[in-house]
């Protein structure tokens, strides 16, 4: 049952290591064959998804496309011999799993990761780039140093990663259906309790718009709100203290439950669970701000000044 | 909320992500793609991050995502500026010329 993934993964291997900068002996290693071996791979590896996906619903298909592309580009960064090439299919890397957190309807996580990482981390990268590159001498603009042009130990590497892919797929698809639950446990409270009990002002309108709730409430206390359990709010009407029960049905549930987005959930989450955890993010921030500083304004002598260079054939 | 096929699917991409940052990690040798591989494999810790976080209908996947977010920015910038520093002692970009401690 599994053999296509494993096919698929020792295809992938051959295309990845022929498709590495090469080893630099004279052997030219036959590259266009790589990249249809590449191909095939990867339309082995989405066969095998199709079919593990069989009659069940599975994902969408954008899930595919966007796999696909962040295969390919993920391979690109690899085998690249210049770096700034490499930084920008890092970049559709990037797009590609911001496509796929669409999928899996994590919106905000969508854009921060396109403002964070395909904005500042990577045009830091394309700045270090641009200071740490060596002037070309004339007619040799097109060859990239020697580092670049040959990769360090690519069929151990690849034989290494691959393994660990059949593995892991290996073990991700043999649970069986049933074996892995969601846990209950700590799952999100359900859309409605979160509007009533969090952001009692955006429920209020709703009800108030369906004519459940009066608009205009005298004394300083207004309204009070909460959800008991999903299907009933129990309001508080005035400075009277007097309780009434809402009955939602459904198109009132699903109403409300529109209310909130994933942002809401995310910062819901991120402030009532981890206050702590912001806290330190942010002390880290600023001690790599601190560093970055320190190490940006150091003098360095060069080898050469400091007397004790040493040729790079004895390195 | 989703099925267990679905899930499956999103750790099978996070896995390719993170073993094609591995391959690239062994077998570059320029020191900036190689920290760019690093930032690959956390792409793919992502993907499986927010995937469970979907499945188990629970939150802290995707803020365990922000926090991911903090440290690389704080890790490329440490980093970058460290290889700036190495670049102007010595003018190659090459791991393996930064070898005189291996003993």
């Amino acid at each position: 049952m599994d053999y296509v993934f494993y096919i698929a993964s020792v295809l992938g291997a051959l295309a990845v290591w022929l498709v590495m900068p090469s080893t630099g002996s004279n052997f030219r290693k036959p590259r266009k064959l790589g990249a249809l071996l590449g191909l095939a791979a990867l339309g082995g590896g989405l066969m095998f998804l199709l079919k593990q996906a069989g009659d069940q619903p599975g994902p969408d298909v954008f899930y595919y496309v966007f796999t696909a592309i962040a295969a390919i580009a993920a391979v690109r960064v690899i085998t690249h011999p210049r770096p700034v090439y490499a930084a920008l299919y890092f970049v559709l890397v990037v797009l590609a799993v911001a496509g796929l957190f669409i999928v899996l309807e994590a919106e905000f996580m969508a854009f921060a990761l396109v403002i964070i990482y395909a904005g500042a981390i990577l045009v830091t990268y394309l700045f270090v780039i641009m200071l740490a590159t060596l002037p070309q001498a004339v007619g040799e603009e097109e060859k990239a140093p020697a580092y670049d042009r040959v990769a360090r130990e690519p069929f151990s590497s690849v034989v290494l990663g691959f393994a660990l892919l059949a593995v892991l797929g290996h073990v991700i698809f043999s649970a069986k259906p049933g074996e892995l639950q969601p846990t209950q446990r700590y799952a999100s409270k359900g859309d409605v309790v979160t509007v009533v009990n969090d952001m009692p002002k955006r429920a209020m309108k709703v009800l108030v718009a369906h004519d459940l709730l009066p608009a205009d409430v005298p004394g300083a206390k207004g309204v009070r709100l909460w959800a008991a359990g999903d299907r009933k709010i129990v309001a508080v009407i005035g400075d009277k203290d007097a309780a009434v029960d809402i009955e939602l049905n459904d198109e009132l549930r699903a109403e409300l439950a529109g209310q909130i987005a994933n942002i809401d959930r995310v910062g819901l989450a991120l402030f009532e669970s981890h206050p702590l955890g912001i806290e330190l993010a942010g002390v880290i921030l600023l001690l790599s701000m601190v560093g970055a500083i320190v190490i940006g304004k150091k003098r360095v002598l060069t080898e050469i000044e400091e007397g004790h260079f040493v040729p790079p054939a004895k390195r | 909320m989703m099925d267990l096929q679905t899930l499956n699917h999103f750790l099978l991409t996070g896995a390719l992500l993170f073993v094609l940052g591995l391959i690239g990690f062994i077998a570059r040798r320029n020191l900036i793609v190689m920290f760019l591989c690093t930032e690959m494999m956390f792409q793919g810790v992502v993907v499986t991050l927010t995937a469970f976080s979907k499945f188990h209908d629970n939150l802290d996947g995707q803020v365990f995502v922000i926090f991911v977010l903090t440290i690389a920015a704080a890790e490329a910038a440490m980093a970058l500026g460290l290889v700036v520093l190495l670049y102007r002692r010595r003018p190659t970009l090459d791991a393996e010329s930064w070898s005189t401690m291996k003993g």
